[in-house]
């Protein structure tokens, strides 16, 4: 059912970058995935740490990711790495975090997305904990049930995300997503925002699994200013 | 571009893009550009032909929103329905008195600004245009109409703000502003909040902006700091509503 309807919303023109954008904790270790199980962990990890920093802040134009909370992927889950000053948090997500079913396991994943306030309080502690789980060995079965029991919070109003950057591997199925925004709320009908209706501009999943829909809303330029046509 | 710069130039929350084409491309109206309108005009200045307007309003959105929406339409005394819709949107045209209480287009008759509102924005930002609408028609003033809604707003008799809003104004017809191409197609947020940092709006590169709802300059009328925090947010989008695409703005 989720697999029929995101293929059907992949028709349209930035389907790929809400297919990627939607956390995937559904049936990963399907038989035809490339990436059945999780890699040895250091294929997750950056090995210089001021480039992971460096790709983080690059989801956000300078005028955002400058003051905002960095995290980094540490072996046990994302740890803070520049503490920031005006609320965002920037971070790279990987494949548990942001890549379509297939690529949960994929570990050249590059995800950089600078999250606001409202959504480091909600949307990024999803984040986070599927992280550690997932780091932790953690089946996806299990990380679902910790979201099936609510054990992380709904989505804060005006929860949102940059996702901007120029850089950043979303994937082997869309390697390179156009610059966009995302909003973020539990339980809400993606109708409510005429998502995925012909000529709306703004591109929408709704997950009941995980109680969220997300908006996706494609940008005219990268954070750095030059434009994404 | 500065946030001081983008704020000189953020005259409505109808007009945010145009005004920002406008920065860019052209000189300054002739007018003086404090006071290029200074009182309301004739009512007949604002109303226009029923169909063209339901069609203009229409416009705002992509075709497979619009059409199941409902529509409302300028009168002598405020907007009143003329399609009923059966999705919860209701689209109309702006009158200039839509933006904020000091913005020097206020009493612009030109400005025609098409929007279609999604069913929490048609439910909890829509009375507030109806109110403000039904008073300047009758006759008040700023200062009173901004008394009569603080009024409501203090009786509960205008809702609070839902969370979800959002207004598609992607018509080509528009007309938002007297600056520059006069029009550009976005969408509009409204959020409780008092500035547009939570969603890091007016900031270098930032594809967001960010209005107060009320007010430019909260010094014109100081009572209107009393109003609950209430911000537009505006993100420009590539395409008209029929689909062709727009001026990268």
């Amino acid at each position: 059912m989720r697999k029929k309807k995101v293929g059907a919303i992949a028709i349209k023109s930035f389907a790929l970058l809400v297919v990627l954008g939607t956390a995937c904790l559904a049936k990963a270790q399907d038989a035809t995935t490339p990436y059945p199980n999780m890699a040895p962990v250091d294929q997750y990890l950056m090995t210089d740490q001021g480039a992971e920093i460096a790709l983080a802040r690059s989801a956000a134009p300078d005028s955002i990711s400058r003051d905002a909370d960095v995290l980094i992927l540490g072996r046990h889950g994302f740890e803070t790495a520049v503490k920031g000053k005006n609320g965002f948090v920037c971070i790279v997500g990987r494949g548990w975090t942001s890549a379509a079913d297939p690529e949960y396991w994929n570990p050249k994943v590059r995800v950089p997305m600078c999250v606001n306030a409202a959504g480091a309080r909600s949307y990024l502690l999803r984040i986070t904990k599927i992280t550690e789980l997932a780091l932790a060995g953690h089946t996806l079965d299990q990380v679902n049930e910790a979201i099936a029991k609510k054990e992380l919070p709904p989505m804060e109003p005006g929860a949102m995300c940059y996702m901007m950057g120029k850089q950043g591997y979303g994937g082997d199925s869309a390697p390179h997503w156009h610059s966009h925004l995302m909003f973020f709320y539990s339980d809400t009908d993606p109708a409510i925002w005429g998502a995925n209706l012909p000529g709306s501009p703004v591109v929408a999943i709704a997950d009941p699994m995980e109680h969220l829909t997300q908006f996706v809303i494609p940008t005219q330029k990268w954070s750095d200013g030059t434009e994404d046509r | 571009m500065t946030r001081n710069q983008i704020h000189s130039i953020l005259l409505s929350a109808f007009a945010v893009v145009a005004a920002l084409i406008a920065a860019a491309s052209l000189p300054a109206a002739a007018q003086d550009p404090n006071q290029p309108y200074p009182t309301m005009a004739p009512v007949e200045q604002y109303l226009m032909d029923r169909d063209t307007e339901i069609a203009l309003a229409r416009s705002a959105a992509p075709d497979a929103i619009s059409h199941d929406a409902s529509v409302i339409v300028l009168t002598r005394h405020g907007y009143e329905t003329a399609v009923e819709g059966k999705n919860g949107w209701v689209c109309w045209v702006g009158r200039g008195w839509m933006a904020m209480f000091d913005n020097p287009e206020f009493w612009n008759p030109k400005v025609r600004a098409a929007d279609c509102l999604n069913p929490p924005a048609a439910r909890s930002v829509l009375p507030y245009a109806y109110k403000r609408t039904e008073l300047f028609l009758a006759g008040h003033s700023k200062q009173e109409v901004i008394a009569a809604i603080k009024a409501a707003i203090d009786k509960k008799e205008l809702p609070p703000l839902e969370q979800g809003t959002v207004s598609y104004m992607m018509s080509k017809g528009s007309y938002l502003t007297d600056n520059g191409g006069h029009n550009g197609p976005h969408l509009m947020f409204y959020q409780t909040a008092k500035d547009g940092a939570a969603w890091g709006a007016n900031l270098t590169n930032s594809p967001v902006l960010a209005v107060n709802y009320w007010y430019n300059s909260a010094e014109t009328y100081p009572q209107l700091k009393s109003f609950p925090p209430l911000s537009v947010f505006l993100i420009g989008v590539d395409k008209w509503s029929d689909g062709t695409q727009a001026p990268s703005m």
